[in-house]
């Protein structure tokens, strides 16, 4: 078995931010483990712009986002394996590995888990009807188009409002399709508004709030589905279904994040996230096992993915180091109006970034951070989105001497 | 007339309201920063984006390379430019902001490489 300091799981955004800063906080005895056969992760086929504003301060593409932690990666001749998959991980931080050299196995001090996310299928979403081909995920035709040089139909029809599919609504018709709509059941957007700005409205393609498509025809290959209107309470509208010929239906219905591993390895996930439950530096409920990035909470932004990485390596030099504690916890508990909150606890009461989602769009809201009775900290919103994470920041002042911690938005 | 727009600059997507006649901008209100003023200036007169998007490659490690314009270009182009990448072909190895199409519509447009690629290996035997 072979021995490290740290491995890191996930070659993409978050695993390469987190071996960066590894590196350079001196801890160089790192192993980053990746399944494809480049380094990058997802950024590799998210070839359109607007990356990178937080981080280096200008626009980027996917690719060239990807290619500053590449480089550096590089130039700190931080070891990586490609082509690698991590078949099995156990809570004493083992692992192993399989490649074309074979099995490989690993132990180390720390792991980090930059697993990524998935996206959900049709399968998730229960749509009645045929099982023709045509039927696709939003970063599968990313990647098919982007990378593999596939184009996968003519006429598109897009259902949920995702980023990746309002993106792929965008790439679609400058490659020549024509994207007849985009669906979405709930009254609002899933994606960003300024995705909806210049996917959609640029080229005059209609987004059809409270829509979805309960049926789905064709032999062998996609030739239609039904598309209907959704009531109040989610039911169909009488008279509204409509009958739309189509090659290609694209699903954008949100991910998950990966925690096949984490689940092995007996990590606690927490329902809300999709993720494991951790504390204000990304560690699990097994020492010494971290995790960062959309395995963790699926972010909306690169550049946060790889800033939380960067954050959580403060725990990780803490943990080997022995400064870190695992005892007297404090639990997050949530309250109305959000759907999940990160960290899931505290321990350390250091200074801590919040992160949030709202369960539905709203204007003028506080957000409050309470112990007991006591406003530990407010924060105005004046907008609020479910697609817009929001990341509040508190001092280890304002953490200090609480003994618990509740947060809502009123 | 008075116009509302979702700032594409930045993820803040400031909400930004511009009172305007034709082309003379009379107020702007709820730009976070400089740029929101100017992207709803250039809404207002000639909307401009970034075109991202791919062209084939021959003899690469990769069958196609990303492509961008280095600064953004009229909105109208956009489909027209998806068109050209089409017939555009490369031959690897090409590097991150090398220059692949050059004066593009007559129009002072060009693409550069977003991603590196590099020549297939290829076994001879």
């Amino acid at each position: 078995m072979k021995e490290r300091e740290v491995i890191i799981i996930g070659g993409g955004a978050a695993g390469l931010a987190a071996a960066v800063a590894c590196y350079e906080k001196g801890i160089k005895d790192i192993l980053i483990i990746e399944r494809e056969s480049h380094l990058g992760g997802i950024l590799n086929q998210c070839i359109h712009d607007g990356f990178g504003l937080e981080k280096f301060k200008r626009i980027l593409t996917g690719p060239e986002y990807a290619q500053q932690y590449i480089d550096q990666v590089m130039e700190k001749k931080i070891p990586f394996l490609l082509n690698s998959m991590v078949i099995n991980l156990t809570s004493q931080k083992e692992l192993l590995v399989v490649n074309r050299e074979g099995l490989h196995s690993f132990h180390a001090k720390v792991i980090i888990l930059a697993l990524g996310c998935r996206e959900r299928t049709r399968g998730a979403i229960s749509i009645p009807g045929a099982r023709p081909a045509g039927i696709y995920t939003a970063g599968v035709v990313q990647n098919l188009i982007n990378l593999k040089n596939y184009m996968i139909g003519k006429r598109i029809i897009v259902l949920g409002s995702g980023d990746i599919g309002l993106i792929m609504a965008r790439r679609l018709t400058l490659e020549g399709a024509e994207v007849l709509m985009v669906a979405e059941k709930l009254p609002y957007s899933s994606g960003l508004p300024r995705n909806l700005n210049q996917c959609l409205y640029d080229f005059d393609i209609p987004l059809l709030l409270n829509h979805t498509v309960v049926d789905i025809r064709g032999n062998g290959c996609l030739s239609g589905v039904t598309i209907a209107q959704l009531g109040k309470r989610g039911g169909i509208v009488p008279g509204s279904k409509r009958k739309i010929s189509c090659d290609t239906l694209l699903l954008s219905v949100g991910l998950i994040p990966e925690n096949e591993l984490s689940r092995q390895a007996g990590i606690i996930l927490d329902a809300r996230t999709g993720g494991p439950e951790v504390d204000e530096r990304g560690q699990t409920n097994i020492p010494g096992i971290f995790t960062c990035g959309n395995s963790l909470q699926v972010h909306d932004l690169v550049d946060n993915a790889s800033l939380e990485a960067e954050y959580i390596i403060e725990g990780v030099v803490d943990y080997l180091r022995g400064k870190l504690k695992t005892k007297e916890e404090i639990k997050v508990s949530l309250g109305e109006g959000l759907r999940y909150v990160v960290p899931q606890r505290l321990v350390n009461h250091k200074d801590t970034i919040f992160s949030f989602r709202v369960i539905q769009p709203g204007k003028n809201k506080n957000l409050v951070f309470e112990d007991d009775k006591r406003m530990i900290k407010k924060k105005f919103l004046s907008r609020v989105n479910p697609a817009e994470m929001i990341r509040i920041k508190l001092t280890s002042q304002e953490l200090k001497s609480i003994k618990s911690i509740k947060v809502r938005l009123k | 007339m008075k116009k509302e727009f979702t700032c594409i600059v930045c993820p803040n997507s400031c909400r930004i309201t511009v009172e305007f006649e034709g082309s003379k901008i009379k107020s702007i209100e709820g730009a976070g920063c400089p740029k929101g003023k100017e992207y709803v200036k250039n809404e207002i007169t000639n909307p401009v984006r970034v075109f991202t998007g791919s062209v084939l490659v021959e003899k690469g490690n990769f069958s196609l390379v990303s492509v961008k314009t280095p600064s953004p270009i009229p909105k109208k182009y956009l489909k027209n430019i998806g068109e050209i990448t089409h017939q555009i072909k490369v031959e690897a190895p090409i590097e991150i902001g090398q220059v692949v199409a050059k004066d593009l519509l007559d129009e002072d447009i060009d693409l550069v490489a977003t991603r590196k690629v590099n020549r297939k290996n290829i076994l001879l035997f």
